[in-house]
């Protein structure tokens, strides 16, 4: 990333996202909390967009602002007094320490590793990522396949009522 | 494994919302988007008429009837009018019969007009439907304005036959009205009928069944799009309807397309009966000299006619005096709301508006 | 791809507007500091397509040809009383907007309801910046800019969902539920169906999408005609147009999402649903009708006008639709994404996928397409009519006239029971 409009649009991203991300934490309300995610959301989707991976930037917006987003809203809307004060919770102290780790874990694992650099950006083109997927790296993206598919009959059989299976039964 | 718990929502459709033709409210208990209690609420728009109308005479009545239903104010007039007649013994001339009819049946086509527009309207067709029946209703109204003077509130009828005879320019206005309105009724009906959406919304909600129908006595389409042949009109003819030539329309599952179609082929048949009065209309005197001051005999009357929504009833009790003892309306819209919660509980809150507007309610008469 | 327009590079050459913007970016440059036109080059970019295009396409083709239209479709006037054949009646209806007072309901969630307008607006601005109006007239050429559209066009399902929730209304909230559960289940069959575009034609890029139609002489509403459909369908009810305006049911739920907004806060939701009609307007007639190419007339005829014109044509379909259908009900919508649009997508996906290998390891010559468009043609009206009767629609079977008697008395029993029509909703 060379030039100033590059540097100048990574901190204004940086410090969008970061901001998003705090106010996660720091709103009491549910529904603020899942606006300030999606807007982060939106945030790393522009840094994808500055590493010209812009299908993977794409990508980002329509999955996690488009879809995932989406579903948490209806989570939201799921939840009983969605609207309610999330102040108190007796997970605060636990919740801390866990921060607290996976902070050392991560600043460990950043300042530990070798990052290689390249003079030019890589093009990374739609078709590569789609050739690299199913050749090279196929069996785990077959594997998230069957995940998300038995993650989507397993919600099934959680919403399911007890009518309904006897009816099932029945049938 | 346990059902994801919600809680009920109460929402109030009504009284201020685009659909409820008037003031009148559901007060509908929701479960996401299915209605598991509605209630009714109404009264918003009572004039207590029924109590007024002890202190005014017999004719000083009349006006009164218009705004019961607002949108049918001739037959409104016409059940009153009957109801005097029946109590004090009072003739009416073959003319004044006929002319009846004619204003009758266009009375019922410009309601029908407003009923199939409205309710297409409450299943979302963005206006085009309703504005189309409106302007074919504009055309009756024209010419109830050439014979009575008035467009909405007519005030014709007279204890006795009519106010004013037929204008000379009327018959051929008339007929050139029937013959645009045939075609009109099949423009409709090629456009709603076979149309796929409007038949996936209105095919089986509402459903009312034959018992259901009978038990909460219901009238007119309402009835007739269950599957029941009734209609005053044949059962206890009154101004001569045993001349005319006409068939009954009936349903087949008792939904709300029932309730449609049944309207859209009254209209046709009110075209046939127009057509026949207008052939047949005789000579004479339009109205009966009956004195200003009516003072029928002592007793108790109750005249019916088939009103476009339904029965329409009058009940008047006489003491001998100038004004009536008692004056009691039985409204059709009125008695077919009460089977508004048995149709819409279990449906949608679409289905519940869909539902709504195939009773085709009228609020002034609701609770007059 | 050889650029096979006839424009010259003159300025003045209406034919390639892009000429024009660049002799200005050249003449600052030789004025201006360096960096100035890398400012400049975007705001002519912006006021080239927003501006000039989509603006007034929204004012008086959104606004005033919508309300005429329909006002003609419903045998009425239409607006006719503001400035020559009404045509200044939206300039009058946004001051007016602009002069209302915008009210906030006490309880609402002010903040999230007063940005929900500004998230509505601005991912519509963004929309239009890979529509190419012509061979060189396009903003941002990103290779992938049909993913770029599909991802920016998600936006707006928040923004309504926010002022849904904020506005702290049963009615809203009703809209709000309603808009993010329709956005989740018709995005699959439109991502799906612009999938076999996608497989098809082998590319992302909305100008390569063009150059294709150009080259092969056809256009993609012939070789993907269940593609249009499923995208023509989705889009409506992406965009809360009837027959699927089931977040803003006037005749149910008043206004949906909008119930509590006034004021030039509700006219900022009511302008730009008119641009992201215009804008998948737009979208449909590059990648379904050829773009700006017309079958040669493009050579004579400036492109950013056939695109243009495409568009409103486009837009008419939703007008058209608008005024003459009635509403679907939200299980109704539901039901026919999961169960109708759905498997034909994937059935059409699976189609193009074969066809495409057939193409590509024979190598065959590409005149094969005109073949495939026939084929899928035929295949397309097999497979919708097909699925609608297996899912069990019978429209013959449905009696659509009351029954006549002449005699009065109780029940009359139907003689054959009518088919139960649970059929195509």
């Amino acid at each position: 990333m060379n030039g100033v409009g590059p540097t100048l649009a990574f901190y204004a991203l940086a410090g969008v996202t970061l901001i998003a991300g705090g106010g996660v934490m720091a709103s009491r309300n549910l529904l603020h909390a899942v606006l300030f995610l999606i807007l982060s959301f939106v945030g790393i989707a522009g840094f994808f967009a500055l590493l010209s991976a812009e299908f993977i930037a794409m990508a980002q917006v329509i999955i996690y602002v488009g879809a995932i987003s989406v579903l948490v809203l209806f989570a939201v809307l799921l939840t009983p007094r969605a609207g309610r004060n999330n102040g108190e919770t007796k997970m605060l102290a636990p919740a801390v320490l866990l921060a607290i780790s996976l902070a050392a874990v991560f600043i460990f694992v950043i300042t530990d590793t070798d990052w290689p650099t390249v003079a030019t950006s890589p093009s990374l083109t739609a078709s590569d990522l789609g050739e690299a997927l199913l050749t090279t790296w196929v069996l785990p993206f077959e594997l998230a396949s069957v995940l998300l598919t038995a993650a989507l009959v397993g919600a099934i059989m959680l919403v399911r009522t007890v009518e309904e299976e006897a009816e099932d039964a029945l049938a | 494994m346990s059902a994801i718990k919600s809680e009920p929502f109460v929402i109030n459709i009504g009284p201020q919302h685009p659909s409820t033709h008037g003031v009148f409210r559901i007060k509908a208990t929701v479960d996401g988007e299915r209605v598991i209690d509605a209630e009714m609420v109404m009264g918003y728009l009572h004039r207590s008429m029924e109590k007024l109308a002890e202190e005014r005479t017999y004719t000083q009545n009349i006006p009164f009837t218009d705004r019961t239903d607002y949108l049918s104010s001739m037959s409104n007039n016409l059940g009153y009018c009957l109801a005097v007649e029946q109590l004090a013994g009072i003739e009416t001339p073959s003319r004044g019969d006929a002319i009846r009819v004619i204003m009758a049946e266009l009375q019922r086509l410009a309601s029908h007009c407003m009923a199939v527009g409205a309710f297409t309207n409450d299943t979302g067709a963005w206006q085009t439907p309703v504005m189309w029946t409106f302007r074919e209703r504009e055309k009756i109204l024209d010419l109830f304005e050439m014979t009575s003077g008035a467009r909405l509130t007519c005030n014709y009828m007279r204890i006795g036959g009519v106010a004013f005879d037929l204008p000379k320019e009327f018959e051929p206005a008339c007929r050139k009205l029937l013959a645009q309105l045939n075609p009109f009724i099949d423009e409709m009906e090629g456009l709603l009928s076979g149309n796929e959406i409007f038949l996936a919304r209105t095919r089986g909600v509402g459903v009312l069944t034959p018992e259901m129908a009978t038990n909460a006595s219901l009238v007119g389409p309402m009835l007739r799009g269950s599957g029941i042949a009734w209609d005053i009109r044949k059962a206890e003819p009154y101004c001569g309807y045993e001349q005319y030539d006409f068939a009954i329309p009936i349903g087949y599952q008792g939904d709300s397309f029932d309730r449609f179609i049944v309207r859209l082929e009254e209209m046709r048949q009110s075209v046939h009966i127009v057509e026949q009065a207008l052939d047949g209309l005789p000579g004479g005197p339009h109205s009966t000299q009956v004195p200003l001051a009516l003072r029928p005999p002592k007793g108790e009357a109750y005249a019916r006619v088939e009103g476009p929504r339904g029965e329409l009833g009058y009940y008047l009790v006489s003491d001998e005096g100038p004004t009536p003892y008692r004056f009691h309306i039985r409204p059709p819209s009125f008695i077919n709301l009460s089977a508004l919660k048995q149709m819409t509980v279990g449906g949608t809150v679409a289905d519940a508006i869909v539902v709504l507007g195939s009773i085709d309610i009228v609020v002034g008469e609701v609770d007059r | 791809m050889a650029l096979t327009v006839l424009a010259t590079n003159n300025w003045y050459d209406l034919r390639d507007l892009s000429n024009l913007s660049r002799v200005i970016l050249e003449g600052v440059d030789r004025f201006a500091p360096h960096g100035i036109v890398y400012v400049l080059a975007p705001l002519i970019g912006f006021a080239a397509s927003f501006l000039i295009f989509v603006l007034p396409s929204q004012l008086f083709v959104g606004v005033y040809g919508e309300r005429k239209l329909i006002g003609r479709i419903q045998s009425r006037y239409g607006p006719n009383r503001v400035g020559p054949f009404g045509l200044l009646q939206p300039i009058a209806d946004a001051i007016k907007l602009m002069q209302k007072e915008a009210l906030t309901p006490w309880a609402a969630d002010v903040a999230v309801m007063w940005i929900a307008p500004i998230v509505f607006v601005a991912p519509c601005v963004l929309l239009f910046a890979v529509i190419p109006f012509g061979p060189r007239m396009v903003f941002a050429d990103i290779p992938t800019a049909l993913l770029y559209f599909l991802a920016v066009s998600s936006l707006p399902v928040l923004a309504a969902f926010m002022a849904g929730w904020s506005a702290n209304n049963k009615y809203s909230l009703f809209g709000a539920m309603r808009v993010v559960s329709m956005a989740v289940s018709y995005e699959v069959p439109l991502v799906l169906g612009l999938l076999g575009v996608v497989l098809f034609t082998g590319t992302l890029g909305l100008q390569d999408l063009i150059f294709w139609q150009k080259d092969n002489h056809i256009w993609l509403i012939a070789v993907q005609p269940v593609a249009f459909v499923l995208y023509f369908i989705g889009v409506s009810a992406e965009l809360n147009r009837t027959p699927t305006d089931i977040a803003e049911a006037e005749s149910e739920i008043v206004a949906g999402y909008l119930t509590e907004y006034s004021g030039m806060k509700w006219g900022l939701f009511y302008g730009m649903d008119i641009g992201y009609a215009l804008a998948a307007a737009a979208f449909g007639s590059t990648v379904f009708l050829g773009g700006w190419s017309m079958f040669g007339l493009d050579r004579w005829v400036p492109p950013w006008m056939i695109i243009v014109g495409k568009t409103h044509l486009f837009y008419f379909t939703f007008l058209w639709t608008r005024a003459t259908l009635p509403r679907l009900r939200i299980d109704q919508l539901m039901t026919f994404a999961w169960k109708f649009m759905l498997p034909v997508a994937l059935a059409n996906l699976f189609i193009v996928a074969t066809e495409r290998i057939i193409w590509t390891e024979n190598g065959l010559s590409d005149n094969i397409v005109y073949l495939y468009a026939v084929v899928n043609i035929v295949l397309a009206v097999a497979l919708l009519v097909g699925w609608s009767r297996f899912l069990g629609y019978r429209p013959e079977r449905t009696p659509s006239k009351a029954r006549l008697v002449y005699e009065v008395g109780g029940y009359v029993p139907v003689p054959v029971a009518p088919a139960k029509g649970e059929g195509r909703p």
